[in-house]
Parts: C-alpha cells; structure tokens; sequence
C-alpha cells in the first residue's frame, strides 16, 4: 500500500534534483527575492528629498526660512531659482521635486502686520514624494510663523504664559494609532514580502502541476502516486491501482507539500527579519501572523494548481496566476484603502486572498487586535485552500480521462 | 546572397512579414502581446476610478455636551473628508469600532471643552487615526483639524476683535505666515493618476518581456532559433511593431480614457517609446534565448513586477534605496522609462530632461540587439537540426 502524498512528494523531490530552474524557483531565488524587497526599504523613511527655493525676497526673514529648510532633514535645497522658467525646469526635469517660492514684499508684509504667503509647488504626481515634502515644508513655515506672532504679541505686551494659549484656543492633538512611527520599512517591506510569497505560490503551483501536463507525464505522475516510483519495475506490469479521488488529492497535496514548506520558511525569516531581526516590537501575535502566511502560501499553491487542472494548459495557466496574483498587492487596500474603490472593483478585492491576509498582519503586527478578530480569516484561509484543493482534484481526474489534452502549450 | 539591393529589401520584408505570422499563429505570444495590454488597460485603472478618498468612516466621542462642542460635531459632519458614522459618550465604544475596523479614526471632544475654553485654558482635541492606512489616516486628521481649527479661529478672532484689532488684523496676527499649497502636474492628487501613469510602463515591459521570451524559447525548443542577422533584424522590428501598438495605446488612448495627466510633451512621448521598445524587446529575446523553454519566462518574471515597481522611483522615492540598488536599478527598462514617461507624458517636460534616461534606453537597446545577433547567430554548418532545446 504506497502513500499517495509521500509518493509524489518522493517522485518531485527526485524531479527537482535535475531541474535546477524548477528548485531555483521554489528554493533561493524566492529567497533573494525577499532579501532584496527587505533590502530596498532598509533606509526607513526617506530622507534629504531634493527641493528648490525661489527667494524673490532676499531678507533676513526669508534667508531665515531657506536656513530652516535647510535643518530639516526630510529636505535636501537642492537649488536657488532665479526666475519662474528656472522653477518650471527643475519641476518638469525632476530635479526638485518641489519649489518654494517666497514672494516679494514677504518680510515688509509680516513687519506690517499683513499675512504674509510661501508658496509651495510641488509635484503632486509623485505622491509620496509630495506629502512627505508638503508635511516638513508645513512645519518649517508654521514653526516660523509661531516664532513671528510670539513676538509680535510680545511687543503689544500680553503676557508671555498665556501666549500659547491664546493662539490657538482649542488644538487638535494628531494621534497616529499602530503605525507610531510612520516607518515605512516595517509598513511597506512586510505588506510587500508576502505578496512576493503569493505570486511566487500561485506561480509554483501553476507550474508544477501545468508540467505534467505539458510534459506529457500526467499518467505517469498519477501511476507512481498510486502504486510507488517505478524504479525496478518492467512497464508491462505497473497497471495498479487506478487513481481515485484520494489518490488524486493525495497526489496533488504531495507535489505542492516541497513548494509550500520552502515558500513559508522563506516568508517566515523575511518577516522575522523584519521585526525580531531589526529590533521592532510586534502589538499583536507574530506566530499567528505565521500561521496565516503559510495559509496564504497555501492557498496560493492551491489556486495554481487549480488554474493548472482548469485550463489543462502551463502557459494558460501562468497567465491566470499572473493575472489574479500580481496586482493582488495594488488592490488589497494597503496602498488605496478598498471603500475608495467602486463597489464592483471593491468585490474583485475582497475575493482576493490576499487582501484579507493583509488585513490580518496589520492587526497582528501594528493595531494589536485581540487574536480571535483575526480568526474567522485565518480560518477562511484554510478553508479556501481546502475547496480549492478539491475543485483542482475534481480538474486533474478530468484530465486524466483526457489524455489528448495532454501536452497543450 | 545579399548581391542586390531591391531584392535583399523584399526579402527583409519577407522575413519581417513572417515573423508577424509567427506571432500571430502562436495564441500564447498573441496574449501577451496584444492581449494582456489591452485587458490590464481596463482592470488597472478600475480599482482607483474614484481616485480619492472621501467620506471616510469616523467616530466623535463627545463628553461635552455645550453648543461648542456641538459645533465641532456639525463641521466634522459637514466635511467631505470624514463621514461620522458614530456619535458616543464612551471612549471604549469606539475603540472597539476603530479595531473592528468599523471606524478608521475618532475625535475625542474632553468634558469642561466649553468651560474651558471661556477660562483661556489650554484645550486639546485628540484625533486617533489608524494609521496602518496612511492615506486615510490623512484624511480623518485633515478632516478634523479642519473642523476643530475652524470653530478655534472663530474663538481667536472674537477675543482678539474684542481687544480691540480689526477683523483683518485680527487674522493676520493670528496667523502671520501661511504656506499656500499648489499641486502640479496631478492636481486633484488622484490615486489612479499617479500608480497606474508608471505602472503602464511597467506592464508595457513585463507583456512585451514575456511574449518576446515565449516566442523565442519555443523557437529555441524547436532548434529554430538561431539565424542570420537579417532574419533577427526582422524578428525584432516585428516584436517592436506590436510593442509600439500598444505603448500608443496607453500612452494615447488610455490616459486620454481615464483622464489622467498626460500629452505634455507627445512628440518627446513618441521618442521615448521608439528606445523603451526596443530595449524591452531585445532583452526579451535574449531571455527566451537563454531559457530555451517556451514557459520559463513567465514563470520567472511573474513575481519582478513588484520589485521593479518600487525600483522605478515613482511610489517609492529612489534617494531612500541603497546606493548599490540606485545603480543596479537602471539595468530594467522600466526604470529609465516610467522616469521619461512621467517627465514627458505627465510633466510636458522638453525632451533635454529626460535625456539621460533615454540615452539609458538607447544604451540598453544596443547593447541587447548586438548580443542577439552575437548569440543567435547561424553557425556555420550547423543546421537547424543540431539545435534542440535543453530538457530543462
């Protein structure tokens, strides 16, 4: 009695061993992938962005404004401009990705007592370039003005104490809650990983079912899950049991189990990485952030498989996973929140595994939900590997009565 | 033999004709080439239509009951920004909702606001936004300053009018230096115009990238590949010719549908698209070629996409990579091509400023081309049949 799971895990552990694109894929270059996407956010936040500063002022108020813009280390001046044509080129040619601009009669205004205007142009194409400016730039000039009308009060003789009060009488407190520190790296580099994990997981399982067929060998695969690898055995006499469902699913389950352990161990230390490795503290529970990222790995190999069982065809079904995988991160709601997508777009989203595995790690990782908020996803997950997993059995039996399908590019 | 001119011509035609059938015939390399752009051109674009976001779901915790406190609630009403879904005394109710993820942020109106306020003590409103989503985070803090600051500044205006300041004075001593924002170039700051402007290029390279290996590895698996220049030369204007089709189609058709920035500088478009194509095209072929297998490709290149997105300096600013990565970033045509397509396309600059990175494409394009016809070429004595495509 052979084991149908161990069975074909044994027979894709031999056929890995002599395809080495097929082990790079699942093995070192998932591997390097990660450490790559780790690698790329390693600096955190950016700093020193490149802007321009148009002084059509030349006062020792507006040279004061340059100095500070100057110490703040978001913001590198890159250039003075002399002219609106020499703005418009360091903005066009990317140079700065924004111009300050201090209007003429800038420090006669505040000396008058009249409101005094900066003008900030930035490229608002480049969206995270320009909120990050828009939010030093912001600062600097309130820091500035705070300065000007401390002193104008001063003068007028109100009392130093209740400035701050009077000011501003009601102020509001701005509390960023779960993300504290506005750290990219942990934001972007841990949303990002797994999404590299589930295109590589739903490409891994479109391929390594999609080559038995294209191999021809889909018969064969099924034939050693049944009835043990060949080895030794005259082919006249390797007509065993046939294959049945559980032989089948078995089958499917083994060939994907070597994909699944790697792909997860790889998510795994990336993310480890992330957090114990660069000292961050997680709010909620890494191990279930674990647990869901090998549900998602699993999930992926799962639909690969399936769209491999579905199509009969490899290449067919790498264009499927290609198409539901790689925008998954673009339209999981991480980037652009889903209640501002359309609600028809808002569907494709939310029957995307990945969008609620996301929204199960920034619970785990950033906001410290309580673990059973995300057990109902955690638990769809596996539940979705599951039926997936009986709908891919449910194609490969197809494709076993059909063996002229076999072979299609 | 290549004796005279008119018919070596006819038959580069011939040979360019042929390639295109060759395309046309394979349904796999059509897909991608034709298919794929044109589907990723409708469902890219979909998701971000509304482009921002409006009316995100808040909570207001108010704990004081007087007509201040009642006007901070109407302004938060009132904006566009925030939707208060929830008014409640209890702090914990909303933390509940904010975790359940019901609400993305709250306002906290503190008890005594009002009487505070009356005594000229310090007064805080604290706003908790969740800001695992920072876009919207944005929006639940921008939506209540604004509510909160100005029910503040009517306050402020009033005491100083009654020391005694005009209303003008008033508020220019309130606030004597004021920074006036101005959007360019994307001036609704829509989502959509700013991801799916770059990430076309980004599809442009990784369809082409794809068809272009596919249909070499399948002619490297059939010991097809290898050829005289001529043939190449033929082979990768064709691959070009649709590549050129569809970079018209986003760059014209597209961005004019969905209304994002664009035209700025449509000849400097042009230029661009006639290096980024090529070197697209040429290191496809070249992957095919080392691949020898007709899937490899997408196999392989599935899962670039995302690296190379945040490679290409768009959504990602390039000063916060590592220096070697500034470098080694450029070796993908997308880089240099959605930072050409941005200043040309988006920001109507003239061509001078994206001269570098066309002279990256133009290099790159070079550099591939001769390495095809370098490693794809005939040998002599060896046929067609001494090619067979490795097992794996």
């Amino acid at each position: 009695m052979t084991n149908p799971m161990l069975a074909s895990m044994r027979r894709d552990g031999r056929l890995l061993r002599g395809r080495p694109w097929d082990l790079a894929m699942i093995t070192w270059v998932p591997l390097l992938a990660v450490m790559l996407l780790a690698w790329m956010f390693s600096a955190g936040l950016p700093h020193r962005l490149p802007v321009a500063v148009w002084d059509q002022d030349h006062s020792s108020l507006s040279r004061q404004l340059v100095r500070m813009l100057e110490a703040t280390p978001g913001l590198a001046v890159r250039a003075q401009v002399l002219n609106a044509s020499e703005a418009q080129w360091e903005l066009q040619s990317m140079a700065s990705y924004a111009v300050v601009q201090i209007p003429p009669g800038f420090a006669q205004d505040v000396k008058r007592g009249r409101a005094a205007d900066v003008v900030l142009m930035h490229n608002a194409q480049l969206s995270t370039h320009s909120s990050l400016i828009q939010r030093d730039v912001r600062q600097v000039v309130g820091t500035l003005s705070a300065g000007v009308e401390m002193q104008a009060r001063a003068k007028r003789g109100d009392p130093r104490q209740a400035l701050a009060v009077r000011m501003e009488p009601v102020r509001t407190s701005l509390v960023s809650l779960f993300n504290i520190s506005t750290n990219y790296e942990q934001f972007l580099a841990a949303a990002l990983i797994p999404a590299l994990l589930h295109i590589l997981g739903m490409t891994a399982g479109a391929w390594s079912v999609g080559r038995e067929l294209r191999d021809h060998t889909l018969g064969e695969w099924m034939d050693e899950a049944a009835n043990g690898p060949p080895n030794g055995q005259p082919d006249g006499k390797r007509h065993g049991r046939p294959a049945g469902a559980a032989t089948v699913l078995g089958a499917l389950a083994g060939k994907l189990a070597l994909p699944w352990l790697s792909l997860t161990l790889c998510g795994l230390l990336a993310l480890l990485w992330l957090t114990v490795g660069r000292g961050w503290v997680v709010a909620g529970s890494f191990s279930w952030v674990g647990l869901a990222l090998a549900a998602l790995v699993a999930v992926s190999l799962a639909m690969g498989a399936l769209l491999a069982a579905l199509t009969l065809s490899l290449r067919t079904a790498l264009s499927g996973a290609g198409l539901l995988s790689a925008p998954a991160f673009a339209f999981s709601g991480v980037g652009f929140p889903l209640l501002g997508m359309p609600a028809s777009a808002r569907g494709w989203a939310v029957s995307m595994p990945y969008t609620h595995y996301a929204r199960l790690q920034l619970e785990q990782f950033q906001m410290g939900a309580p673990i059973v908020q995300s057990l109902p996803t955690l638990c769809s997950l596996v539940l979705a590997t599951l039926v997936l997993m009986l709908l891919a059995t449910a194609g490969v039996m197809r494709g076993l009565r059909r063996p002229d399908k076999w072979g299609g590019r | 033999m290549m004796a005279d001119r008119p018919s070596s011509r006819s038959s580069f035609l011939r040979a360019f004709l042929d390639a295109l059938r060759a395309v046309a015939g394979d349904k796999g390399v059509l897909m991608l080439l034709i298919g794929a752009p044109v589907l990723y051109g409708f469902f890219y674009p979909w998701f971000y239509s509304l482009e921002v976001v409006q009316r995100v779901p808040v909570a207001v915790v108010q704990q004081d009951g007087s007509g201040l406190a009642r006007q901070m609630l109407r302004f938060a009403e009132a904006s566009p920004r925030i939707e208060v879904v929830l008014t409640t005394g209890d702090e914990a109710e909303a933390q509940q909702a904010l975790l359940r993820g019901e609400v993305m942020g709250y306002a906290l109106l503190p008890p005594d606001l009002k009487r505070d306020v009356v005594r000229t003590q310090k007064v805080v409103v604290p706003v908790y936004a969740n800001g695992a989503y920072p876009l919207v985070a944005k929006q639940v803090q921008y939506g209540f300053a604004e509510a909160v600051g100005t029910v503040s500044a009517g306050i402020e205006l009033r005491r100083l009018g009654a020391a005694g300041q005009s209303r003008l004075q008033a508020a220019s001593s309130r606030s004597p230096i004021n920074l006036q924002m101005e959007a360019l170039f994307n001036p609704t700051e829509g989502y959509g115009s700013f991801v799916v402007a770059a990430v076309a290029v980004l599809i442009l390279q990784q369809t082409l990238l794809m068809g272009g290996a596919l249909l070499v590895g399948t002619w490297r698996e059939r010991g097809e590949a290898a050829a005289p220049v001529r043939i190449w030369l033929a082979r990768l204007l064709a691959l070009c010719a649709l590549g050129w089709l569809s970079g018209l189609y986003y760059f014209g058709w597209m961005f004019v549908w969905h209304d994002f920035p664009r035209g700025g500088n449509p000849l400097g478009a042009l230029l661009l698209l006639a290096v980024f194509v090529p070197a697209v095209a040429g290191l496809g072929v070249l992957l095919g070629w080392w691949f020898a297998n007709r899937e490899r490709a997408m196999q392989v290149l599935l899962f670039t996409s995302i690296p190379l997105a945040f490679l290409g300096g768009f959504s990602w600013p390039a000063e916060a990579l590592p220096t070697i990565l500034q470098w080694l970033r450029w070796l993908s045509p997308s880089t240099a091509a959605i930072q050409a397509s941005l200043r040309l396309n988006q920001m109507g600059a003239p061509a001078q400023a994206a001269a570098f990175h066309l002279s990256v494409l133009l290099a790159l394009a070079l550099a591939s081309w001769l390495a095809v016809l370098w490693v794809g070429r005939r040998r002599a004595g060896a046929g067609t049949a001494g090619h067979i495509g490795r097992p794996d």
